[in-house]
């Protein structure tokens, strides 16, 4: 008589063809998590967020964002790991983080959307002749009563001026001869080929916040990385490439390092692990509170992969999700305990 | 002279042409000669192994030595060659700290007492053995002699044919191990030489065995010198010298240079050397300084400092290299120097139940890379600022904490603050003096809960006094968007969100 585990072989392989491993549950993956420091979120997340993988915090501006990453890296932090900032929006504040209880020492800040400025030659000191400063002698009537040009005209060349102004040539100096353009049957030399500039605005604090994220991911060790693009508008933001978000998702897995996405929009799509969707917040009603004590915020769980079950029965359809939040309330730090 | 005596002798042939080859490892297979003088009244005063096997020799004139095909020509640097003495004394201080000094015009030579440190480094032939690999590691040839007698190691050295680098004078054997060698090792006079020529005198084996009275009579006292120099007998004064210990290295270019990358292969070699040398003092470069000289005249000089002293090429090249690229020289480079500072080696002992941190080295390189693409003063670790202005804090650079982390008190969840740099314009509609209503993105809201004024001001009595009124706002769009921000009142009418509550 055959076994149930004959019986069990030889109906897979009858069935090989259309569902590969048909009777055989997948391998389960259990990855460890990391608590966010905020009990009822962890309560319903069962434990935190995922750590070497992609959590992204999805939701519009004053809705918790911010507070919540911060509240991860505290507890990152405590356990004397080092984390990063990666600022795309430059809006990140230290006296905030600090108040969280993240220690500073240990947060690498990368602050991709503040200006660079490259170091360049000093500008040529700009030297107003002296004779801008005496007054003119006073002329009869309007614009001179018909002495002088028309006043429609008397704007004209004013750019031509400033310009010669602030790039004027040392004294002495032959004016530069006309430029004259080579004719298009002749190669432009090497030299002639000028660098695009950096295109300004969100595109190059993007560009610059991936790299480094890039750059961070692949040196390793550390606990956990904040990619923050929460001040940048999704069509901006949705414009990056799901590759992108997969390589990270790889990296992260392979340095063990939580990648925590901060975004209007979800973007990431199926490369992160976890999603959380955040709601407008509602202020906490205190009428009396004559300072700003805080706000009650309101999370849901769009998308989390590999969510630990609590009994070890496999279950061969797809788990009820839970439809309910959480909700805490964010207190501000000059509020004390209540 | 005691028994316990015991003494090394190291001599560096050709020094000018070695000194300038050691930096140089791509032209040592090919035939070079070292000239001196002022042109075109130059002449060779040294040259490698390559350049004798093809028939040049000390004393032709550059017209001479420009007559053999494939001959590099490099004109004698002073700097080098101080640069590599200073090399080799701290290579033979390695082995004792007292060293003498005995260079010639075109080779260095240095005697070593090394009484007493056979427990240490072994019998006089092991030792001689081991110095003769290290200074094949700094890329010099030397050659290495041993006796009891400093002035019989000293000619020894200098009369030590080619097909030989070592060798060692038994205990009571030195007249012996001296006989075969000419005259020439005794640095004689032009009068010496002759007097002894005319003798018939051509070893010193045959200037040992002359009667010593008979000597002095027609020579004077510095026959007797000669002599007892001969046999062996001489006594010897030692006086060691100071040896600083100095990392640093220099080099000069042929032609000048204007390619970073081509720059590099050089570095690479003086930064190996480097490392080297401080490794065999159980350190590690703690700071490296470049300093290019450039045809402009202005020396570039650049410091990396990366958070732990390493000992890995590779990464101080990639420092050395992101740290050019984000400041590059202003003209084509002439020379470059190297000093380095050093410091102890790292020591991690790593556990593990230790927590997860970033390699120092790694970590310097990625700091570095992050630097070229967001800026120096974009990166790093915030401190704050001991004032009450809004958004006070500086940068500094980051590094792995080596303090261990207070444990906090139980955490709350905080409200975190959003920086709007620079602060949006917005448009503010008061009603009895408190905010009614606002416009921010183009978005009308309607305030439900209005906290202030608060007043603040600070440094009042400088000329960066501040102050402002700030509100905390929280406001309704008509779309039912909640809004809680700090606005502040610039002038009348003009206000600015300054941050969003998140």
């Amino acid at each position: 008589m055959p076994t149930a585990a004959t019986i069990r072989s030889q109906i897979e392989s009858a069935l090989a063809q259309k569902i590969p491993a048909a009777l055989s549950p997948s391998t389960r993956n259990f990855r460890p998590l990391l608590s966010t420091g905020i009990p009822a979120l962890d309560e319903r997340l069962s434990g935190g967020f995922p750590l070497g993988a992609v959590t992204e915090l999805t939701g519009p501006e004053c809705c918790g964002r911010t507070s919540i990453a911060l509240a991860f890296l505290a507890g990152i932090v405590e356990a004397e790991k080092v984390c990063a900032w990666i600022d795309a929006c430059n809006a990140f504040d230290p006296a905030s983080a600090a108040a969280a209880g993240v220690d500073l020492d240990r947060l690498l800040w990368v602050r991709c959307g503040h200006p660079h400025q490259p170091a360049t030659a000093p500008l040529p000191r700009v030297a107003v002749p002296e004779a801008c400063f005496t007054p003119k002698p006073a002329v009869r009537g309007l614009h001179g009563g018909g002495y002088g040009p028309h006043p429609r005209t008397e704007v004209r060349g004013i750019s031509q001026a400033l310009e010669a102004l602030f790039h004027q040539q040392p004294a002495g100096e032959e004016p530069a001869p006309p430029q004259t353009f080579p004719a298009r049957t002749e190669r432009l030399p090497a030299a002639a080929i000028a660098r695009r500039p950096a295109r300004p605005g969100h595109y190059a604090a993007i560009e610059r916040a991936l790299r480094c994220t890039d750059l961070l991911l692949q040196t390793g060790g550390f606990g956990a990385i904040v990619l923050d693009l929460a001040g940048i508008s999704p069509e901006f933001v949705s414009r990056i490439e799901l590759s992108t978000w997969h390589r990270y998702r790889v990296a992260a897995e392979k340095s063990q390092a939580s990648l925590v996405l901060l975004t209007q929009y979800p973007c990431a799509r199926s490369s992160s692990e976890l999603q959380l969707r955040l709601l407008p917040s509602e202020p906490l009603g205190e009428e009396a509170a004559t300072v700003f004590t805080g706000m009650q915020l309101h999370v849901e769980v769009a998308r989390q992969r590999f969510a630990p079950d609590a009994g070890n029965v496999f279950a061969m359809r797809k788990p009820p999700r839970s439809a309910s939040g959480a909700y805490w309330i964010n207190r501000t730090s000059w509020a004390g305990l209540r | 002279m005691t028994p316990q005596e015991m003494y090394v002798c190291m001599i560096v042939r050709e020094f000018p042409a070695q000194a300038l080859l050691r930096l140089r490892p791509d032209l040592q297979a090919q035939p070079c000669v070292v000239l001196q003088g002022e042109p075109p009244l130059q002449t060779v005063v040294s040259l490698n192994t390559q350049a004798r096997l093809m028939g040049l020799r000390a004393g032709m004139t550059r017209v001479e030595a420009e007559t053999f095909p494939g001959v590099v020509l490099l004109q004698r640097s002073p700097a080098a060659e101080a640069a590599t003495r200073a090399v080799l004394l701290e290579c033979a201080g390695n082995f004792s700290p007292r060293v003498e000094e005995r260079s010639e015009p075109a080779a260095f030579l240095c005697g070593i007492d090394i009484a007493g440190t056979q427990s240490l480094f072994g019998p006089p032939e092991m030792l001689t053995r081991s110095l003769r690999q290290r200074v094949r590691a700094l890329g010099l040839q030397a050659r290495l002699t041993a006796s009891r007698n400093f002035e019989t190691a000293v000619c020894l050295a200098k009369g030590l044919p080619l097909h030989r680098s070592l060798q060692i004078a038994a205990d009571g054997e030195e007249a012996a191990a001296l006989a075969p060698l000419p005259l020439s090792v005794l640095s004689l006079t032009d009068a010496q030489a002759e007097t002894f020529s005319l003798w018939g005198i051509r070893t010193l084996g045959m200037l040992a065995a002359l009667p010593e009275r008979e000597l002095i009579a027609r020579v004077g006292q510095q026959g007797q010198r000669l002599r007892r120099l001969a046999g062996g007998t001489l006594p010897h004064l030692f006086q060691p010298a100071e040896m600083p210990f100095l990392l640093e290295e220099h080099t000069e270019l042929d032609q000048p240079l204007e390619n970073l990358e081509s720059l590099l292969f050089g570095v690479s070699v003086m930064l190996e050397q480097l490392i080297l040398r401080a490794r065999a003092r159980v350190l590690a470069l703690a700071a490296v300084t470049i300093t290019l000289q450039l045809e402009s005249g202005a020396p570039h000089c650049r410091t990396v400092r990366p958070a732990q002293a390493a000992n890995e090429k590779q990464l101080w090249l990639k420092l050395l290299h992101l740290d050019l690229e984000a400041h590059p020289p202003a003209a084509a480079i002439t020379a470059v120097t190297l000093q380095a500072e050093p410091g102890s080696p790292r020591q991690v002992q790593l556990g593990l139940f230790a927590p997860q941190v970033p390699e120092p080295g790694r970590l310097d390189i990625t700091l570095a890379r992050i630097s070229s693409v967001v800026g120096e003063d974009n990166v790093g670790r915030a401190v704050l600022e001991d004032t009450h202005a809004p958004d006070a804090f500086r940068m500094e650079r980051f590094r792995l904490p080596v303090r261990r982390c207070v444990p906090a008190s139980p955490r709350q969840p905080r409200a975190s603050l959003r920086r709007l740099r620079p602060p949006e314009r917005t448009a503010v509609t008061l009603r009895d003096g408190r905010p009614q209503h606002l416009v921010f993105r183009e978005q009308r809201y309607a305030v439900v809960q209005a906290y202030g004024p608060w007043l603040e001001s600070g440094n009042w009595w400088t000329e960066k006094g501040w102050k402002q009124e700030q509100w905390d706002l929280i406001a309704r769009a008509s779309d039912g968007a909640l809004l809680y921000g700090c606005v502040v009142q610039e002038r009348q009418n003009q206000w600015r969100m300054i941050t969003l509550y998140d």
